[in-house]
């Protein structure tokens, strides 16, 4: 079989709604597009724990300890169940999880750029719960019929735990939602600094020509715009219900075209911190990860050593 | 499939890859393990800690199995001929025998089933059936 039929066979299985698996034969294209993707979330994941482990010895009660905690340690797992699944995209590319790790800590792969900002007060851990989780959940469950099996089966449980993680955001705001009003304005103006973001996170606007590939492929089904859409259909209501203001003059519901218009965010600013690693707090907690990796670097071959001497 | 682990990097530093392992875990006694993904780990006591790290941070367990990933032996899935159905097999299926409850009707007696067994063993308060036991059916 030459490639362009094993191609043409492979889009069929795609169209028959099969799935794809990682020992299966895929286009070269599929590969890299998923690795990528799949990189990028494996490692969001992980950096997406930083603005929240900062809580982890402020947060206000025990209880709120305990949760973000939990909610840490859900990342990290997230981070290393993804990280399962780039490997093997990444297998026959000669790359492994320490390629993979070397990446993050060397800026050689994008992590989202909610992660890049700072959380400089307990409404932001808040919010990232609320709003950051919630734009999160919005984006994974999209891809939850992703054709790439081994990538579906994971988000099926990495979306189930979001669930708690959209609950616990939830219960943080509306705790200072309804609470003093120095919490009120700690709470709006954690808002202010995220919804710019926020509106980033999605992407941009247009269909770019690697996203119109992800399509084809099945890889994705929805467009980032259709996703940001979604995002202020759930959410611009329930901010506006609690008495907090969306800092953006311009946003409205077109009912006409059944659409929010809103003010693009400073794509070149946002680019620019996802791409050189240039944001707020990017550079102390690509730090934070690089310590960790290096300094363990001892355990993890002590480790694979120790098992080497003995008998298996 | 299995990395040796071991490689140089810039002349001295020494690399470590993990080994694969599938994950199982069993959430009572009365259920088989089920597959629910993998880990990486340098040794089969560090993948059952992680795998519990990994899976269970919630969910209840009796048990866990790791399986290095190079002893799983797997059909295949581009041949679908490995799972053929070539013959109807209704017959091997309860569905099958959906007549069975027209056919007792004449005999003014319904089709029995195994959740009606099941149920009338565990003592749940029987609805129709415990109705009619003591009424027309004898």
């Amino acid at each position: 079989m030459n490639h362009d039929e094993r191609h043409d066979r492979f889009m069929e299985r795609l169209e028959r709604g099969e799935k794809i698996e990682a020992t299966d034969w895929m286009p070269d294209e599929y590969r890299r597009l998923l690795l990528k993707l799949i990189h990028m979330h494996a490692v969001s994941e992980i950096m997406g724990a930083f603005p929240e482990k900062e809580w982890v010895p402020k947060a206000p009660t025990l209880k709120r300890k305990l949760a973000i905690m939990a909610k840490v340690q859900d990342e990290m797992g997230h981070g290393q169940l993804l990280l399962r699944v780039a490997e093997d995209l990444a297998a026959p590319l000669g790359k492994t999880r320490e390629d993979l790790i070397d990446d993050l800590i060397e800026g050689r792969v994008k992590f989202h750029n909610v992660f890049h900002m700072g959380s400089p007060t307990w409404a932001d851990a808040g919010v990232i719960g609320w709003l950051v989780d919630g734009a999160a959940i919005i984006n994974q469950a999209a891809l939850l019929d992703t054709s790439y099996g081994p990538y579906a089966r994971v988000l099926k449980r990495i979306c189930a735990e979001e669930s708690f993680h959209m609950q616990h955001g939830e219960n943080i705001i509306l705790a200072l939602a309804g609470g003093t009003k120095e919490q009120k304005r700690m709470l709006q103006e954690a808002v202010n600094r995220w919804w710019e973001p926020l509106i980033f996170f999605f992407g941009p606007v247009e269909v770019t020509p690697a996203a119109q590939r992800m399509i084809d492929y099945k890889i994705r089904t929805k467009t980032n715009e259709e996703l940001r859409q979604q995002f202020f259909n759930k959410y611009i209501p329930r901010i506006r219900s609690l008495g907090l203001t969306i800092p953006d003059p311009d946003l409205r519901c077109d009912e006409k075209e059944g659409k929010w218009i809103f003010t693009e965010p400073d794509w070149k600013k946002f680019g620019e911190i996802v791409r050189f690693n240039r944001g707020p707090k990017s550079q102390e907690r690509i730090g934070l990860r690089r310590f960790a990796h290096e300094e363990q670097r001892w355990v993890r071959e002590a480790l694979v050593r120790s098992r080497e001497k003995q008998p298996v | 499939m299995r990395e040796k682990g071991v490689e140089k990097l810039e002349g001295c530093e020494i690399r470590t890859e993990y080994e694969v392992f599938e994950v199982f875990v069993q959430k009572t006694q009365a259920d088989p393990h089920i597959h629910v993904g993998s880990v990486v780990a340098p040794s089969p006591d560090m993948a059952l800690v992680t795998a519990r790290e990994n899976f269970l941070r919630r969910e209840q367990a009796v048990n866990i199995w790791i399986v290095p990933r190079d002893e799983v032996h797997a059909t295949p899935y581009d041949d679908p001929d490995w799972f053929a159905r070539e013959f109807d097999r209704k017959y091997r299926e309860v569905g099958g025998y959906s007549e069975n409850g027209r056919l007792w009707k004449r005999y003014r007696e319904r089709a029995m089933h195994l959740e009606d067994i099941v149920r009338d063993l565990n003592g749940t308060p029987a609805g129709n059936s415990g109705k009619r036991d003591g009424g027309k059916g004898s």
